[in-house]
């Protein structure tokens, strides 16, 4: 039941927030965050659970979700890094604000426990809804045409997906004469010659875009630099999961042979997407922009883990997902906090705020070290398994990712220094509050704690990759 | 598990604690909390290279696990520890240097009003640096060494304001990064093949092994990570430009902990350089480079920190020469008495600078004996064992190297070594009586100079003790470690061992010429400035050979060029999302006329594609 739970504090909750709340809806809202939260502590308690209910029984459509090690702690994530994004909202954005951040929260807790393709579709879906409304409604003037390019290139893969998903089913049932679109029982598809790279294209393409993975990521920049930094946060810390989460949940069981088949040119996608996100980032002088194309590298990251179909790099990206997510998530809300006290962010016309804000320059530095993959807190736990799943591919795809952490050191430090230290610029800010030090120590901490002792995730994630593992073991990759 | 947890965890708490309170901490408290919490952390130390000592030799390993790191797939990476003799050096060192060195600061530092600040990074410093050293398997020491590298960052920017500083962090961090790529990769090769991390399994496996290429690739990965860390061509610059931060800084850096990471980890890996015997030789070719190439800058610096942070550079390589030719024990025993008195250098000009009022520039020195009688003579001391003169520490150590190098037949490495040595006590005299000596070159800054308070004199004394009477450790190591040298194949000249007598009389008589000629130039001629810098050979030395220059040729500027193409490519990428974009909106404004609002006209349409695909099937059919 806590399944359903899960989806529906953050459904009732958001209309709750929109019908009462007023003057309230912040701190509304951050309540729902917290029940939300506690519900995933009983879901963590639980361990792996799935329910099963038949829905549309004409398609064999079947309302089948579940949380196991996978998707458990990117629906943690979820809860952790929207009452995050509440907590740094402005309460001055009104209610319909916050109704969108909750019904985004529970899209995406939607999507993270959907094992039916029909049900991952329409949470699929769901999300395009608020997000939406989160970019035109609450950013500047640039906000809407950023809006409408995330819209329609997201539009696009999820009807390639759809396309995908019918065929899959279609082609599925063409034995058996019975529809079916659970993953579990699609699995042993086979799928000809003829239509295989099609429709592996369809997925592939959907969950592209939505990451985004390099060269797929042309509405990111406008996106992530005109959304609210929460929003910002949310749409790089869980929405963009999505994209690596489908690549894990629906590809490597579906199309591992496809997988197989163009690994190398998938890896030398993903390996160019690593290092074009960090020159990138190393090029940019807004400091947002830093951060997003930050997280292009990183999705490039984790997507040289899943293709690496090693069973320690697949480890590495569902750990990095969590990881990345609460640390770019962090990473946002402490520049959205620098940009509300600066108004800019041009890191060119700032320097030296350390003095005013020892505080916030304390947790900048933390986040942008974290960022850049310290040994010690999580991000490093992810590459490490990453770059061991390379390193048992292919070493050279392994010593390009650790050049690439060098540039990812120069870039977050220069982001750091730029802002925080050298020369005194700029008009004097104050530091943070105690609300602020609140939620965000507790941010760090959790980060802490997962880069201390990584196996409290990894102990529970393996088990259910182990399936996707299975497949990679007997297909001749590397068991470890 | 009782006491390793509390040597590495006891720094962190004051670094955790200080930083948290700082704000009601009374101002005083933080240096004497932080000190008072390494020195438990030494005495705990010692207490456990006793019960060390009470094992059986040969059997003298603590080692065991805290918890998983990761667990899933494969072997578990664990939290684990290891304390052997070669580690239990380390940790006094690092404790009883690093206390000495904190109670110093509490004198250096006062007038500071970020000192609290300071010393939870010192804190934090000290204790990644034990993590670093208690680590029992590779990923648990690629956690300390990042650690490190952090704290070194921290504290070489800890001045913030000053642009320089914060190059000099961001350097130090991005070439510490590159270091500690190679070890991360290195690592995973050998997890990838051997299932395991922990050096006492992975030693097992180099002992049943013999040398192969993976072996050494593997190695020079990690050697990558030693060479950054402990300042090795071509990743050395860093520790120079290190200076920015606060002189104590330098001495933690420079002498008890940072630098000698590579020294251990190249020690520590022993077995490996075994079956790596190419790389063994490439470390100590380097190794032997870098005494020279640092000495040599040296010579000609002008600023008194920076002499003692290229003779650091130079000492090192004497480390590494010793690892590489398999002189382990003497490579222990340099760090040793290169923590004495280097620390001992970095704390005495410390005094200086302090008395000075920040001053850093020997020509504006010379003289301070007379006010600085304490400062003096313990400086004198340090020259001195630095310079390898009998009976003082550094002789011992260095001859121990440099004669062990000429036995293992490497006598072109053993020459290098020696005249980098004589070239040694030619620009630590210099230094000496340039600061110390002659007359003072400004009356103003010789007026105001004062000896400095006891808090600071007293670390300087005990250190002065270790670098006077360190040599006579010599045999007491040589016990202590030559039982963990022989655990493992690949040590079987750990032990030390003199060179030929006249190998040894000729590095003296370097020494010995090289005093004189100091003596001649800077005390009878009073030679201040060195005009020999402004050209030829001189001008090369004095900028470090370039090697920054090279850097910015063949990393920063490709590295930003790279970054320019793809802001190029980024462009293009939008541009054509945008084209994309602009296309459909085009092929919808062509179709646009279709959408007449005719029932007849969409009547028509459905008939004629109706009759189309009618006629498909029929055809077919």
């Amino acid at each position: 039941m806590v399944l359903l739970w899960l989806m529906a504090i953050p459904l009732i909750g958001s209309f709750v927030v929109l019908i009462a709340g007023g003057r309230l809806a912040k701190g509304l809202s951050a309540g729902i965050g917290v029940i939300e939260l506690i519900a995933f502590i009983v879901l963590l308690a639980h361990g792996p659970v799935a329910l099963n209910y038949r829905w549309i029984p004409a398609w064999g459509v079947r309302f089948h979700v579940g949380a196991d090690g996978l998707s458990l702690f990117l629906i943690g994530l979820t809860a952790v890094l929207t009452l995050m994004a509440i907590f740094a909202s402005r309460g001055s954005f009104g209610r319909a604000y916050f109704f969108w951040v909750l019904f985004l929260e529970f899209g995406m807790v939607g999507l993270f426990e959907s094992l039916d393709l029909v049900l991952f579709y329409v949470f699929w879906e769901v999300i395009l809804v608020p997000i939406f409304f989160l970019l035109t409604g609450y950013s500047g003037e640039k906000g809407r045409p950023a809006a409408m390019k995330w819209l329609i290139m997201n539009l696009v893969g999820s009807l390639f997906m759809l396309i995908g998903i019918v065929a899959v089913a279609v082609i599925h049932a063409q034995p058996f004469g019975s529809l079916t679109f659970e993953i579990s029982r699609l699995t042993d598809v086979k799928l000809g010659p003829a239509v295989a790279p099609w429709i592996f294209a369809s997925f592939f393409v959907a969950f592209a875009i939505k990451a985004p993975l390099w060269p797929f990521h042309g509405w990111m920049p406008d996106a992530y630099r005109e959304a609210p930094p929460p929003v910002t946060a949310l749409l790089s810390g869980v929405m963009s999961k999505a994209g690596i989460y489908g690549f894990l949940r629906i590809m490597l069981p579906l199309f591992m042979p496809q997988l197989r088949h163009y690994q190398v040119g998938l890896l030398i996608f993903a390996v160019i997407g690593l290092a074009y996100g960090a020159f990138m980032a190393l090029r940019q002088t807004d400091m947002k922009m830093i951060s997003a194309y930050s997280s292009l590298s990183h999705m490039g990251m984790m997507a040289l883990g899943v293709f690496s179909l090693t069973a320690a790099g697949i480890l590495g990206a569902t750990f990095l997902m969590v990881a990345h997510g609460l640390i770019v998530g962090g990473l946002f809300i402490v520049l959205g906090i620098l940009e509300d006290k600066t108004k800019t962010r041009e890191v060119e016309v700032m320097g030296g705020l350390n003095d005013d804000a020892p505080r916030l320059g304390a947790y900048f530095l933390f986040f942008a070290l974290a960022a850049l993959g310290l040994p010690g807190l999580p991000g490093f736990v992810g590459e490490y398994l990453i770059i061991q799943g390379l390193v048992a591919h292919d070493v050279v795809f392994a010593l390009i990712a650790a050049v690439v952490l060098i540039v990812a050191a120069w870039y977050m430090v220069r982001l750091f220094q730029g802002v925080m230290q050298a020369q005194r610029r700029g008009s004097p800010i104050g530091d943070i509050n105690a609300l602020q030090v609140g939620y965000i120590a507790s941010l760090a901490l959790l980060i802490v704690f997962l880069g201390v002792y990584p196996a409290g995730i990894t102990l529970h994630a393996a088990p259910s990759l182990y399936h996707a593992v299975h497949l990679v073991a007997t297909k001749g990759g590397h068991g470890l | 598990m009782q006491g390793v947890a509390e040597i590495v965890l006891l720094p962190l708490l004051g670094a955790i604690t200080i930083g948290l309170f700082k704000g009601i901490m009374p101002k005083k408290l933080p240096g004497i909390w932080a000190s008072l919490l390494v020195g438990i952390s030494f005495l705990v130390s010692i207490g456990m290279d006793l019960k060390l000592a009470s094992l059986p030799p040969g059997h003298r390993v603590i080692s065991g696990i805290f918890f998983p790191w990761i667990t899933g797939f494969g072997p578990a990476i664990d939290w684990r520890y290891y304390l052997d003799p070669l580690s239990g050096i380390w940790i006094l060192i690092i404790t009883g240097v690093g206390m000495l060195i904190h109670i110093y600061s509490i004198g250096y530092m006062h007038d500071d009003p970020h000192k609290a600040r300071y010393f939870s990074y010192l804190n934090f410093f000290v204790f990644a640096m034990l993590l670093l050293v208690l680590a029992g398997n590779l990923l648990i020491l690629l956690i300390g060494w990042a650690l490190v590298g952090l704290a070194s960052y921290l504290l070489i920017g800890f001045w913030y304001h000053r642009p320089s500083a914060v190059r000099a962090a961001k350097k130090a961090f991005v070439m510490n990064t590159v270091g500690d790529a190679g070890i991360l990769v290195g690592l995973a090769l050998l997890y990838i093949h051997f299932h395991t991390v922990s050096y006492s399994g992975l030693f097992r496996i180099f002992d049943a092994s013999h040398s192969s290429a993976f072996f050494e690739w593997t190695a020079f990965l990690l050697y990558l990570g030693a060479m950054a860390k402990s300042a090795q061509f071509p990743l050395h610059m860093w520790l120079v430009d290190a200076m920015e931060g606060p002189t104590p800084v330098s001495a933690l850096i420079h002498a008890a902990t940072m630098v000698t990471a590579g020294v251990y980890l190249m020690t520590r890996l022993y077995p490996l350089l075994r079956v790596a015997p190419v790389l063994a030789y490439i470390v100590a070719a380097i190794g032997a480079l870098m005494t020279i190439l640092a000495a040599s800058s040296a010579i000609f610096q002008r600023d008194i920190k920076k002499v003692l942070a290229y003779s650091t550079v130079s000492q090192l390589g004497y480390m590494f020469l010793a690892v590489g030719v398999g002189a382990f024990t003497a490579g222990v025993f340099h760090f040793m008495m290169h923590a004495f008195f280097k620390a001992l250098l970095f704390l005495g000009a410390g005094s200086v600078i302090h008395a000075l009022g920040g001053e850093q520039d020997m020509n504006k020195m010379g003289g301070l004996w007379r006010k600085m009688p304490w400062t003096t003579w313990t400086f004198l001391a340090a020259t001195l064992a630095i310079s390898g003169i009998p009976p003082f520490s550094g002789y011992y150590s260095k001859e121990a190297i440099l004669g062990e190098t000429f036995n293992l037949g490497h006598p072109f490495l053993w020459l290098i070594g020696a005249v980098a040595a004589g070239m040694t006590t030619f620009y630590m005299f210099r230094l000496f009586f340039l600061t110390f000596f002659g007359k003072p070159r400004d009356e103003k800054l010789y007026e105001h100079a004062h000896e400095a308070p006891a808090v600071m004199t007293v670390p300087i004394v005990i250190l002065g003790i270790g670098a006077v009477f360190g040599g006579f450790l010599g045999t007491w190591l040589n016990h202590w470690l030559l039982p963990a040298f022989r655990m493992y194949k690949g040590a079987p000249y750990a032990a030390i061992q003199y060179g030929p007598l006249w190998t040894t009389g000729f590095t003296l008589g370097l020494a010995v010429v090289a005093f004189i000629i100091a003596f001649i130039l800077y005390i009878r001629k009073g030679t201040s400035t060195n005009a020999a810098t402004e050209k030829g050979v001189g001008r090369w030395a004095f900028n470090a050979w370039y090697v920054d220059a090279m850097w910015t040729y063949l990393a920063v500027v490709p590295f930003k060029a790279i970054g320019n193409s793809v802001r190029q490519a980024e462009v293009g990428i939008l541009a054509g999302v945008k084209g994309l974009g602009t296309v459909v909106w085009d092929w919808a404004q062509d179709l646009r006329p279709l959408e007449t609002g005719y029932i007849r006209r969409y009547a028509l349409s459905i008939m004629v594609g109706l009759g189309a695909l009618l006629a498909y099937y029929l055809i077919r059919v």
